[in-house]
C-alpha cells in the first residue's frame, strides 16, 4: 500500500495520470517516486510534489491525504485496485475507468468518472459538473460502473449515459441525464429543471422537488415503486413521464408525487 | 482628395466591405456607406487615448521605454511562467493570430479568444450536433424567412438586416423595406390617433404592453420575405419584425424544444411554454415549415442565458428537424470583426476553435478546464498576455483580481483599463486602418483588411510585435538550454 502526501499547496494544474494502482504495483518506492507528472507546463517527478510512504502489505492500494483539488486525471483508465482520497480532488477523477474502486472523503471537481466503463466511484462530499459525462464533442458517455455521490452535483450529471448507475443522495443541478441513452440516474433530493432533456432511453428517478417537466415529456401513469438496482427499490408513488418526444422518446422519468403537488395538472391526461 | 473604395470595416462580425473613405494628409476625413459604429471607428481611432510609446511598470508606475526593452520584458515574463495565458485575438488579423499560436506553443501556455465569453457555447454545440449553414450572400438572395433569436442587429450589427437579410434586395427575394416603411407610417398614425383619443378622454389610463405575445398577425401568411424576432424584451429589431415572440427570461430552451416537438408533429400536454401559448407556436411552426429557405440568426441572448450550450444544441437540432421538411440554415451573430477568424485560425493550427492548452507540449482542449475565465477563477495562471481586448473591463471581478496580481503584458493601440493595470504595454497599429491583414466574416468568408494610412512613428503591427516577442522567447530558451 502506498500513501501520498502533497508537499505543498498546488497553484498550477497537476496532470497526474500516473497515480494509478496498476502503475504502482511491483515498483519500489524509488521507481514510484520517478514516475512522471506535470505541474503547469513543467514535467516533474512524483517525489518532487508528493511525500511517498510505503506500507509492506502488498495490495494495490493508494491512499492520498490532503487537499489535491488541482490534481487531475487520478486513476485514468484504472482496471483494478483501490484509491482512497482524504481531501478534495481535482477534475477527471477515474476517467475511462474499467474496474477497481475510488473513494473520496471530500469534494470532487467536474468530469468524475468521465466515459467510465466499470468499477465504482464513491464521493462522500459534492461533485462538480459533467458527472460521468464524456469529453467535449463526444457522445460516448458512461458505459457501465457505478458512481455514488453523497452530496450535491452540479449540471449535466450522466450526460450521454448508456449503461451503469449514478446515485445522487443530494440535489442535482440542471440537465441531469442530458441525451441519455440507457442506464439509471437516481436523485434522492431535488433536481433543477430540464431533467432528461433529449433523452432517448434510460431511467431517471427524482424523489424530491422538480419545478417543471420539459414540455416534450408526456405523462404515462402513476407507479407505486421503482426499481433502482437489483435489490433496491424507491417507494413512491411516482408520476411516470415518457420522453423526450423530440428524440426517440423512450426515456422514463419518475418524479415523486408527494413532493410535487404542482404536477397534479398532468393527472387529467391519464 | 483621394478616395479609397471597397474598404472592409473592422468593427463587427458583419464585416461590410463597401466602405468608401476620403483620405487627406494621412488622415481619414470622410466615411461613406458605414453605420454609426463604422464612422466612429474610422474618424475617431486616433483619439487622445492612443498610446504612442511602449510602457513598463517600475516602482508601481508605468514609464516610457524603448520598443526593444518592452519586447525583452514581455519575452522574459512569458518564458519564466509555469502556466501563462494568452487572451484576446478577436480584434486582430488572422496573420497575427497565427504567430500568437506559435508563441503559445513555444511558452507552453493557454491561448484563448473572446469566444469564451460570447459564442463559445455555440462552438461546443456545433461539435456535438453539427451546423447546417451557408454564406450571407445565399441568405440575401434566397431566404424568405428570417428569424433573429436573442440578438438585436439594429443596434449591434446595424447593416446586417439591410445588407444580408430582410431589407436586402435579393435576386430571388425582394426587399421588405417598403413594407417596413408602410408599417412605420401606420404605427405613427396609430400613435397620433391614440394620443388624440387620450386628450379627448383624459381619464383613460395609457395602455400597458402585454407581456404575453399576441396572436401572430395575418401578414405572416402573406407572400414574400417574413421576419420574426424572439427576445426577452421588445428591442428596436423586434419593433421592425412581422412577428415578435416575447420569451420569458431563461426559458429559451423550453421554447425551442416545444418548437421541435411541433415540427415533429408531436402533441404537447401544456397550454403555454415560456409564456407563449401553444396556438401561437403552432402558427409559427407552420410558417417555418412552409417557407422555402429559412435562416435563424442567434446572439448572446441564447448563448449566455440559462442553459448556454444546450440552448444552441436544441436550436441546431430544431434546424436539423426543419431540414427534413424544408431548407433551413442557422448562423451565430458574431460580435468582434475577426472572432470567426480567430476560431478558424485556431482550428486549422491546433484542431480546436478556442481555449487551447499547450502546457503539456501538445494542444489540449476542454472548455471549463482550459478556458481563460475558469483558469483565472481557480487562480491557476502566473502570467498573462492580452492582445486587442480589455478583460479587466468586462471579465468577472474575481477573475480580474487574479489577472492583475500576476505579470501582465498588453498589446493594444489604446490605453484601455487593462493597460492601466499592466506591467508591459506595447502600442500597436490598428489592423484594417494602419495595417493590412485578413479577417473572417460571420459566415466564414475571408475578407482582406486594407492599410489606409501610415501608423505613427515607431508603432508596429500586432503581427510584427508578436514575431519580435517570439524571436526573443526563442533566444532566451536557447540560452537557458546552453547553460543547462
Amino acid at each position: 500500500m502506498i500513501t501520498l502526501y502533497p508537499l505543498k499547496e498546488f497553484k498550477h494544474p497537476i496532470i497526474a495520470e500516473s497515480i494509478n494502482p496498476e502503475f504502482f504495483q511491483g515498483k519500489s518506492i524509488q521507481e514510484i517516486g520517478s514516475l512522471k507528472i506535470w505541474e503547469g507546463n513543467k514535467e516533474r517527478k512524483l517525489r518532487e510534489l508528493f511525500k511517498i510512504e510505503e506500507d509492506k502489505a502488498d495490495n494495490p492500494t493508494i491512499t492520498i491525504h490532503g487537499n489535491i483539488g488541482k490534481v487531475r486525471k487520478i486513476g485514468k483508465k484504472m482496471e483494478k485496485g483501490e484509491i482512497t482520497i482524504y481531501g478534495n480532488v481535482g477534475m477527471h477523477l477515474g476517467e475511462e475507468m474499467k474496474g477497481g474502486k475510488i473513494t473520496v472523503h471530500g469534494n470532487a471537481d467536474s468530469w468524475v468518472g468521465s466515459m467510465m466503463k466499470g468499477g465504482t466511484i464513491e464521493i462522500h462530499g459534492d461533485a462538480g459538473d459533467y458527472l460521468g459525462a464524456p469529453y467535449r464533442g463526444s457522445n460516448e458517455g458512461m458505459h457501465g460502473g457505478k458512481i455514488i455521490v453523497h452530496g450535491n452535483v452540479r449540471s449535466e450529471a450522466g450526460a450521454h449515459m448508456r449503461k451503469g448507475i449514478i446515485k445522487i443522495y443530494g440535489n442535482a443541478s440542471q440537465f441531469a441525464g442530458f441525451r441519455m441513452r440507457g442506464g439509471t440516474i437516481y436523485i434522492q433530493k431535488d433536481a433543477e429543471e430540464r431533467v432528461g432533456a433529449c433523452m432517448s432511453d434510460g431511467k431517471i428517478v427524482i424523489c424530491g422537488f422538480l419545478k417543471s417537466v420539459l414540455p416534450t415529456f408526456t405523462i404515462e401513469g402513476i407507479k407505486k415503486k421503482v426499481k433502482i438496482e437489483e435489490d433496491e427499490k424507491a417507494v413512491g408513488p411516482f408520476y411516470l413521464f415518457r420522453g423526450d418526444l423530440t428524440e426517440k422518446g423512450e426515456g422514463k422519468l419518475y418524479v415523486s408525487k408527494e413532493k410535487n403537488p404542482h404536477l397534479s395538472y398532468y393527472e387529467k391526461f391519464l | 482628395m483621394p478616395v479609397v473604395k471597397a474598404v472592409t470595416c473592422p468593427v463587427c462580425g458583419s464585416l461590410c466591405d463597401d466602405i468608401e473613405l476620403t483620405v487627406e494628409n494621412n488622415n481619414i476625413v470622410k466615411v461613406k456607406n458605414g453605420c454609426a459604429m463604422c464612422e466612429s471607428k474610422f474618424l475617431g481611432y486616433n483619439s487622445e487615448h492612443r498610446v504612442l510609446r511602449p510602457l513598463i511598470r517600475k516602482n508601481g508606475k508605468l514609464i516610457e521605454t524603448s520598443f526593444e526593452e518592452a519586447i525583452r520584458n514581455a519575452a522574459k515574463i512569458l518564458t519564466e511562467a509555469n502556466y501563462p495565458i494568452l487572451y484576446g485575438w478577436s480584434s486582430t488579423s488572422c496573420e497575427a493570430i497565427r504567430v500568437g499560436l506559435e508563441l503559445a506553443e513555444e511558452v507552453g501556455g493557454v491561448i484563448d479568444n473572446t469566444a469564451v465569453v460570447c459564442h463559445g457555447p455555440s462552438l461546443l454545440s456545433v461539435q456535438e450536433v453539427g451546423i447546417p449553414s451557408c454564406t450571407l450572400g445565399q441568405i440575401r438572395h434566397r431566404a424568405d424567412l428570417i428569424i433573429y433569436w436573442g440578438s438585436n442587429p439594429w443596434s449591434a450589427h446595424p447593416r446586417h438586416i439591410e445588407r444580408y437579410t430582410t431589407y436586402a434586395e435579393g435576386r430571388f427575394e425582394k426587399s421588405a423595406w417598403k413594407g417596413y416603411l408602410n408599417k412605420i407610417k401606420a404605427l405613427l398614425a396609430k400613435k397620433k390617433i391614440e394620443s388624440s383619443i387620450r386628450r379627448l378622454f383624459l381619464k383613460k389610463k395609457p395602455t400597458v404592453h402585454e407581456s404575453i405575445s399576441k396572436e401572430p398577425p395575418e401578414t405572416l401568411s402573406r407572400k414574400g420575405r417574413k421576419f420574426i424576432v424572439v427576445d426577452v424584451r421588445k428591442t428596436k429589431t423586434a419593433e421592425m419584425a412581422d412577428y415578435f415572440i416575447q420569451v420569458e427570461p431563461n426559458k429559451d430552451y423550453e421554447l425551442l424544444q416545444a418548437l421541435r416537438a411541433l415540427v415533429r408533429d408531436e402533441e404537447i400536454d401544456v397550454d403555454k411554454v415560456a409564456g407563449v401559448p401553444i396556438e401561437c407556436l403552432e402558427e409559427v411552426v407552420d410558417v417555418m415549415v412552409n417557407c422555402s429557405f429559412g435562416a435563424l440568426f442567434f446572439g448572446l441572448g441564447l448563448t449566455m442565458s440559462k442553459g448556454k450550450l444546450r440552448n444552441i444544441d436544441t436550436a441546431l437540432s430544431l434546424i436539423k428537424d426543419l431540414n427534413m421538411r424544408t431548407k433551413f440554415v442557422l448562423m451565430p451573430m458574431r460580435g468582434h470583426f475577426n472572432v470567426t477568424g480567430a476560431n478558424t485560425v485556431f482550428t486549422w493550427q491546433t484542431g480546436y476553435p478556442y481555449a487551447v492548452d499547450f502546457s503539456l507540449g501538445y494542444p489540449r482542449y476542454n472548455p471549463g478546464e482550459t478556458t481563460v475565465v475558469d483558469i483565472l477563477l481557480r487562480r491557476e495562471s502566473d502570467a498573462a498576455l492580452v492582445i486587442a481586448s480589455d478583460p479587466v473591463a468586462n471579465f468577472p471581478t474575481k477573475t480580474v483580481e487574479h489577472l492583475v496580481k500576476n505579470p501582465l503584458i498588453v498589446i493594444d493601440p489604446h490605453m484601455n483599463v487593462t493597460s492601466h493595470m499592466a506591467d508591459v504595454v506595447i502600442p500597436s497599429a490598428f489592423v484594417g486602418i494602419e495595417a493590412e491583414g485578413t479577417a473572417y466574416r460571420m459566415d466564414h468568408v475571408p475578407l482582406p483588411l486594407k492599410k489606409i494610412v501610415e501608423p505613427p512613428n515607431g508603432i508596429h503591427s500586432d503581427e510584427e510585435i508578436l514575431r519580435r516577442i517570439l524571436a526573443e522567447v526563442r533566444k532566451i530558451k536557447n540560452k537557458n538550454e546552453e547553460e543547462a
